[in-house]
């Protein structure tokens, strides 16, 4: 099983935690219609990059803070992961 | 000393003095403790265990290692149990497999006679016309199909899993293994040693060759490894795990094994070494499967290890020293060796001359064809190779003329070793064809990842050991002790093993006949192969799935390298550029009870659970909850709730507990309506949205005061709605907050009814006169003397009062409301009656009602979207719905007829001639029931926008019959205005 | 017995015919397909035969198969919840049930039922919705009581002792299982006749577009010009968008699945329950093959994971106690292109000429026929056939997600 380091409790069981998905950004003016598509973009779309991809991470089982990872999609090498707005671990 | 056994000897590992009987076949035999079952069955004479998959051929064991599968059997309830490895007990029952209806008067292996127009693949050109015979067809496969069988009867049983950590792991047991752990644990490295026999040593502990040790010192091998094992033992840094099976390594160095079959072992490595040894290679000939065929290291295991004759008269197929070995270890035994058969030139001088100072003619380049016999191997023919054999294909040839038949009861085969490299490969090593060893070498290994010994091409002991101390001490200084192996050890490795001498024939098959098996757990021939690669399954893969190479239960072990030079030969292109099959755990079948382990599923109970079995409730799953669905009757429930008062425990309901100055912001931005304005003491009905304007929660929040709330949840919605508010404030939304899920940390109930007010009052200090505690509002206080919160809210349209109070006073205040109540008649109802009532009132649920595309807007609550706010949770979505417009929507309903209640999922529909029934669906119901307070059949139900406005009628599909309906308008009843 | 395997057998030296050909990279073709599953293989037979469309060439980086076509659990059903999914499935379980004569290769569709058991009474609703909504689109399927499923699986365990008891099920009798390799096999077998160029070992790397438009892709051996690429890599399918310019609303999340060793037969129908989320069918060979929900995460590693096998193995022994002795033989996983609302995205893109047979998810392999068929009636005509309109791609912009969605628990 995968170890994934929370940035909060260090390295756990990939088991422990919970996956939200790739980084994206909420459009401010999602509303606007001039702006329906780059919403509809926010809520399906996504790169799904075969290699390193920003995605969330919730320590569910652990101390429950979330975190963004920078993760290989093929290898699961965790390059590093980081509160939302923080300091890159590792 | 018994028949067909040998003399007590120290490397034996049965107790000849301890006899335990067993059945086979319906037989009684005798073994010995420490006997396999098949080493018993053998010694007695028993050459036939079971049936083959396809052909039903007869099958007995032929590598006794446990990891071939010739000698499958059914061991008490189990089936398909290696014979090899199973230990005899007294009174185990073991039956053969696959066969029918008994083992020597089998009527599928008639199916052997029809074999060549069985290709490979055959039933994929067949079988097809006429199209209503194939169920028929299909069921004759599926009945010749199949090994073991299952019974209803066995029983299920106690298994558990274990949690290990490693600082080395190492994953075999042999000299390089146990050199591995001994330097490792040497210097203060904790070492975990798995390892899949009941014994320590590996092959030494069945091999009589002398062998060297690092200090010079000559002995036997089996005392070597005896040796090994007591040192191993000793030391206090070694945990050793005997009858363990590791078969996956998986990310992160996580190794799963399995433990005598019973238990899943879980280790966390922080450093992994395989010392998981090789597999001796079979050669392919005619009939090579015949009983009495067998792998030279099997004839040693019967030999040594469980003191059991594997002949009378031998054949000694030989390629490299250890068929010598063999040869003169049967003879040692007493065994007559008619003849070494010996595919190299130029064998060992000294081991052949042994060899004729005892008499053994030993026929150099020679080679055997092919075996005789029906039910067992009688002869042999054996004959001199071609000079051009072997070609580039390890197809040889025998020349014309040189043919001759040798009697007798055993052969043994000696050509070669296949690395185990299955584990390897999990591991994400790399491995390549190395055509001058003829076996696959490693190439690649991932870091903290190590291979000694035979598995990484080492055949030789005192290599191996060198290899597995070099081994040891690198990893050991990987974890920061010492400082690894000299430079001297890692040359001398280096040197050793450049100069070992080739233990592999690159001879695979011998030409000529039809039933030369390559598998032998799919009975997959030469031809079959030569055929699916002309067919266009070229490459391993399609070839695997195409002809089921490798796809049997031994995942390919003894066949693999055959394969892979067929394969290549067919091609005719390189071995080296063929390519390997991928490896996939387990590299041992394990069970799915050892996997399983204990039954694993939480349930929750509330505070009052147990008073509810106790009064006769039905117990309903609600997510993890129970819940009584209700104590007898449910519309006795309703009924008396609306006349009088009744009780419902709500624990299940999410709590969360939420502080600080922002809430009112934050709650503006999780729900759709508004907040800023609720008073301190007021509640809130609320809706959630997810940013997709789909309605995904509800509740009520409560403002409490002095910047406390209390806000609940769906039951079972509480974790999610928690994780999303966490996540938005770690995330970005920067309002003074904390957030709580108190779900478990209180019980809830609610006091429903027009006497609920009187009962309370009796029990509480909370002020309830007149319009002291309004509609929608709370108040903290106590109940039955315990702290408590009241809120004046209720989805029945009764007067409730929804009573929160801490887990451990659940049971207490529940009782002691009852106990209030019953003067005023107060009973206790569960979720259908409440259902029920809900209904009555026109409130739909969330997740029955509504579902993952159902937006605010189709569920009637367009008045409390404020999409004047700035922005919440589905704002911008719910803005687009609104403008696009909606659909469908959720209305209330009555049947015409009272007493047809629809089932829930019933779809409502109108007349299209051009659909296939002649209906188009156009709306569903998804809540009805009979309202025993209107005697009415009554349901919410999803209609086209236009068009569902009270009083329209519509058509039910309800089992079967179109049946009217009307839509009305909410609710269904309202007690005020009754 | 057939003809063929008569001959066979009796001149045993002659070399059986190929099933398909190699044939040199060409610097053009008119239809590139890429990925060599059943959708791309499907495709590619109905442009050839239906519409006699050949020059066109199927694009396989490793070998036909090696996705999720050959990786899948074969679980074929038409008992969708949307009038819509089910017209579309059940076209695609029509022509199933024929391939096997019209490829003359016996696909061994196997229609022995398929239940989707209810241990909650809101799966109990949902069932009773699929049934009225199947049957009103005349798809045989009925809620049956836990009686009658113990009735037509006397090994599962229909008491009270289960975490979760059976409380019903909902049972689809053409339902059933096939041969996924052969289906893959059989369409290459007859596109490859027709003049189809299949070509494996062959990975596209990029993909030309001029004024918004497809004019070839680049491969690992070479260029091909061309006008019209249908994407049909499933869990690739966004990388392979992306060389295009095109995003798509997929996840790719591993779906495992494994079998056990052989067992006689004692399991006709194949038996999916959400709430223990897991499902299994026992094989023409004997082994019950099994899998699950997709992975945890997103990844597009295919190597199998202990904490898979671990649930699962948990999860079967509640409903069948007595294969706790059954041995787990193989486990693998496959790729899949998950999308928002568990429907598929085909037709066109804003880039002209590049198409997409994509988000396939965990249930694709049921459609590949009906897909194959209707993609090369799009690619043929230029026009979107009725039966796949639903599933555009521009849905997500329009808000017209399809409603799959409610019955997802494990969706095969
Ligand atoms: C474990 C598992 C169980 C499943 N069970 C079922 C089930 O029971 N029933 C069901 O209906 N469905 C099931 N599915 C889903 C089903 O298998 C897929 O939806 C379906 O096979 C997709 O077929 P495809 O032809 O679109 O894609 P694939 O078969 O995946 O083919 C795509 C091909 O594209 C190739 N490719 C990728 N990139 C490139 C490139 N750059 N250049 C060239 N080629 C490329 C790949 O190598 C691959 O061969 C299951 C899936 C899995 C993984
Ligand atoms: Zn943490």
């Amino acid at each position: 099983m995968m170890q994934l380091e929370c940035p909060n409790c260090g390295p756990r069981n990939v088991s422990e935690f919970r996956f939200r998905g790739e980084y994206v950004e909420r459009p401010h003016d999602g509303a606007d219609p001039a702006r329906r598509r780059a919403w509809a973009e926010y809520l399906y779309f996504r790169d799904n990059r075969a290699g390193v991809q920003k995605e969330w991470w919730y320590h569910q089982a652990g101390c429950g803070r979330w975190f963004l990872a920078e993760r290989h999609t093929k290898s699961h090498a965790v390059e590093n992961t980081r509160y939302w707005g923080g300091e890159a671990t590792s | 000393m018994s028949p067909g056994r040998l003399a007590v000897h120290p490397s034996h590992l049965i107790d000849q003095s301890r006899p335990v009987e067993f059945l086979f076949d319906g037989r009684t035999y005798k073994g010995f403790e420490g006997d396999t079952v098949a080493s018993a069955l053998w010694a007695a004479g028993v050459r036939m265990f079971s049936r083959s998959f396809k052909y039903h051929r007869p099958r007995a064991p032929f590598a006794m290692t446990g990891a071939d599968t010739n000698c499958m059997v059914r061991a008490g309830d189990e089936p398909n149990v290696r014979a090899c490895v199973k230990l005899v007990a007294p009174g185990l029952n073991v039956t053969p497999q696959n066969v029918w209806p008994s083992l020597n008067a089998d009527l599928m292996s008639l199916s052997s006679l029809a074999a060549r127009f069985m290709p490979a693949g055959f039933y994929y050109r067949t079988f097809m016309r006429p199209k209503f015979l194939w169920p028929w067809y299909e069921r004759v496969l599926r009945n010749a199909a199949g090994l073991g069988y299952v019974t209803l009867e066995t029983p299920s049983t106690y298994y558990d899993k274990e949690y290990g950590f490693a600082e080395l792991l190492v994953i075999g047991g042999g000299p390089s293994g146990m050199s591995a752990a001994l330097s490792a644990a040497g210097r203060g490295a904790r070492v975990v040693l798995l390892e899949e026999s009941p014994y320590l040593g590996g092959h030494l502990r069945h091999e009589r060759q002398t062998v060297e040790t690092a200090t010079g010192e000559r002995l036997p091998a089996y005392q070597l490894a005896a040796r090994l094992s007591d040192r191993v033992f000793a030391n206090r840094n070694i945990s050793v795990e005997l009858e363990t099976n590791a078969f996956g390594i998986y990310e992160d160095l996580w190794i799963g094994a399995a433990k005598r079959d019973t238990r899943l072992l879980k280790i966390r490595a922080q450093s992994l070494i395989l010392a998981n040894g090789a597999f001796e290679r079979p050669l392919v000939f005619e009939n090579n499967d015949l009983p009495g065929v067998m792998l030279g290291s099997a004839a040693w295991r019967l030999l040594h290890l469980y003191a059991t004759m594997p002949g009378r008269r031998a054949v000694v197929v030989s390629a490299n020293d250890d068929g010598l070995r063999v040869a003169i270890d049967l003879h040692a035994a007493g065994i007559e060796v008619a003849a070494v058969v010996e595919l190299r030139n130029d064998p060992d001088p000294t081991l052949a001359a042994a060899l004729r100072a005892r008499g053994i003619d030993v026929k150099v380049r020679s080679v055997v064809v092919k075996a005789h016999g029906r039910r067992r191997v009688e002869r042999v023919t054996i004959g001199q190779m071609t000079d051009e054999s072997p070609s580039l294909s390890g197809t040889v040839d025998v020349t014309p003329g040189t043919r001759e038949v040798v009697k007798c009861d055993l052969v043994t085969v000696s050509i070669g070793w296949t690395p185990a490299t299955g584990l390897l490969h999990q591991a994400g090593g790399q491995t390549a064809y190395d055509t001058t060893a003829a076996e696959s070498r490693v190439t690649q290994l991932p870091e903290r990842v190590r291979a000694a010994g035979r598995v990484s091409g080492t055949h030789d002991v005192t290599t191996a050991m060198a290899e597995g101390e070099m081994h040891g001490l690198d990893a050991a200084a990987e974890l920061g002790l010492g400082d690894g192996a000299s430079t001297e050890l890692r040359e001398k490795v280096a040197s050793l093993k450049a100069t070992q001498l080739i233990r592999n024939s690159s001879a695979v098959h011998v030409r000529g006949g039809k039933m030369a098996f390559v598998s032998f757990d799919e009975d997959v021939t030469v031809k079959d192969i030569n055929d699916s690669v002309a067919e266009g399954y070229s490459s391993m893969e399609l070839l695997k799935r195409y002809s089921t190479l490798s796809m049997g239960p031994s995942q390919g072990k003894y066949e693999s390298t055959n394969t892979m030079a067929l394969c290549s030969a067919a091609n005719d292109e390189p071995i080296a550029t063929t390519g390997s099959t991928t490896s996939r755990p387990p590299f041992h079948p394990v069970s799915l009870g050892v996997l399983a382990g204990r039954k694993m599923e939480p349930v929750k109970h509330t505070p009052m659970h147990d008073w509810h079995v106790e009064h006769g409730a039905r117990m309903m799953n609600v997510g993890l909850w129970k819940r009584p669905e209700h104590y007898g009757d449910p519309a006795e429930e309703v009924l008396t709730t609306r006349r009088g008062v009744g009780l419902i425990d709500v624990s299940t309901l999410g709590k969360l507990q939420v502080i600080g100055s922002d809430v009112p912001e934050l709650l503006e931005m999780l729900y759709i309506n508004r907040w800023r304005k609720l008073a301190p003491g007021r509640v809130r009905y609320g809706v959630m949205c997810t940013d997709e304007g789909m309605i995904s929660d509800d509740g009520i929040a409560a403002n409490l005061g002095a910047d406390r709330w209390y806000v609940t949840t769906t039951t079972g919605g509480a974790d999610g709605v928690y994780e999303n508010i966490e996540w938005n404030l770690q995330s970005g939304w920067t309002f003074d907050v904390h957030v709580a899920n108190v779900t478990d940390h209180y019980a809830a109930m609610n006091l429903t009814g027009p006497r609920a007010v009187d009962i309370l009052r009796e029990v509480t200090d909370i002020d309830l006169r007149g319009d002291a505690l309004p509609y929608m509002s709370v108040r903290e206080g106590h109940v039955a003397q315990v702290p408590a919160r009241v809120m004046r809210i209720g989805f029945t349209g009764e007067l409730g009062l929804e009573i929160h109070v801490a887990a451990g006073y659940g049971l207490h205040v529940w009782e002691t409301l009852m106990d209030a109540g019953r003067a005023h008649g107060i009973i206790a109802f569960g979720v259908e009656a409440q259902r029920i009532m809900r209904l009555e009132t026109g409130h739909f649920i969330v997740g029955q009602d509504t579902d993952a595309l159902t937006d605010p807007y189709m569920a009637n609550l367009e008045r409390a979207v404020r999409t004047d706010k700035p922005d919440f949770l589905g704002r911008p979505s719910l803005v687009h719905i609104e403008q696009r417009g909606i659909r469908s929507k959720l209305v209330g309903y009555r049947m015409l007829d009272a007493h047809v209640v629809p089932p829930e999922g019933s779809q409502i529909v109108v007349p299209d001639s051009t659909r296939p029934i002649g209906l188009e669906i156009i709306g569903r119901i998804t809540s009805a029931r009979y309202s025993p307070t209107l005697d009415a059949s009554i349901g919410l139900c999803w209609l086209p926008a236009d068009g569902c406005e009270p009083g329209a009628e519509f058509t039910a599909r309800v089992r079967g019959d179109l049946l009217p309906g009307r839509v009305v308008s909410l609710p269904h009843y309202d007690p005020k205005a009754g | 017995m057939s003809f063929t395997l008569l001959k066979r057998g009796l001149r045993p030296n002659r070399p059986p015919a190929p099933m398909w050909r190699e044939h040199p990279l060409q610097d053009h073709y008119d239809v590139v397909i890429i990925g060599g599953g059943a959708h791309g293989l499907a495709t590619a037979y109905y442009l050839a035969t239906v519409h006699g469309i050949t020059d066109v060439a199927v694009l396989e980086k490793r070998y036909i198969g090696s996705g999720a076509s050959g990786r899948n659990t074969a679980i074929l059903r038409s008992n969708y919840l949307t009038p819509e999914g089910i017209l579309f499935y059940d076209e695609s379980i029509k022509l199933y049930e024929n391939l096997a004569s019209e490829l003359d290769f016996n696909v061994m569709f196997s229609q022995r039922g398929h239940l989707t058991l209810a241990h909650t009474d809101s799966s109990m609703r949902t069932m009773q919705w699929r049934a009225e909504v199947n049957q009103i689109q005349n798809v045989d399927s009925r809620v049956i009581s836990p009686a009658e499923v113990k009735k037509l699986v006397p090994f599962i365990d229909t008491s009270d002792r289960p975490r979760y008891p059976i409380m019903g099920a909902l049972y689809h009798p053409p339902g059933g299982v096939i041969r996924h390799d052969a289906v893959v096999w059989g369409y290459a077998r007859a596109a490859d006749a027709k003049g189809v160029h299949i070509h494996q070992q062959t990975e596209v790397t990029g993909i030309d577009v001029e004024h918004n438009r497809v004019v070839a892709v680049q491969t690992n051996r070479g260029r091909i010009a061309t006008g019209t690429v249908l994407n049909a890599t499933a869990g690739w399918c966004s990388l392979i968008a992306a060389m295009a310019g095109v995003r798509l609303p997929v996840e790719t999340r591993p779906l495992q699945a494994c079998v056990t060793e052989p067992l006689k037969p004692f399991l006709d129908t194949v038996i999916v329950s959400g709430t223990f989320h897991f499902y299994l069918s026992q094989s023409d060979r004997g082994e019950l093959v099994m899998g699950a929900s997709v992975n945890p995460f997103a990844s597009y590693s295919t190597d199998a994971t202990l904490d898979f096998a671990e649930a699962l193995a948990g999860h079967v022994l509640e409903l069948f106690p007595s294969l706790a002795k059954v041995r787990l033989l193989r486990h693998w996983a496959g790729l899949c292109d998950m999308t928002p609302d568990f429907s598929p995205i085909m037709g066109t893109t804003p880039v002209d000429g590049f198409l997409v047979d994509v988000g396939w998810g965990t249930y694709g392999f049921k459609a590949a026929p009906v897909s194959g068929k209707r993609m090369a009636e799009l690619i043929a005509t230029n026009r979107t056939p009725e039966l796949i309109a639903p599933f555009a791609y521009d849905r997500f912009f329009t808000g017209q997600i399809v409603g799959e969605k409610g019955a997802a628990a494990v969706t095969n």
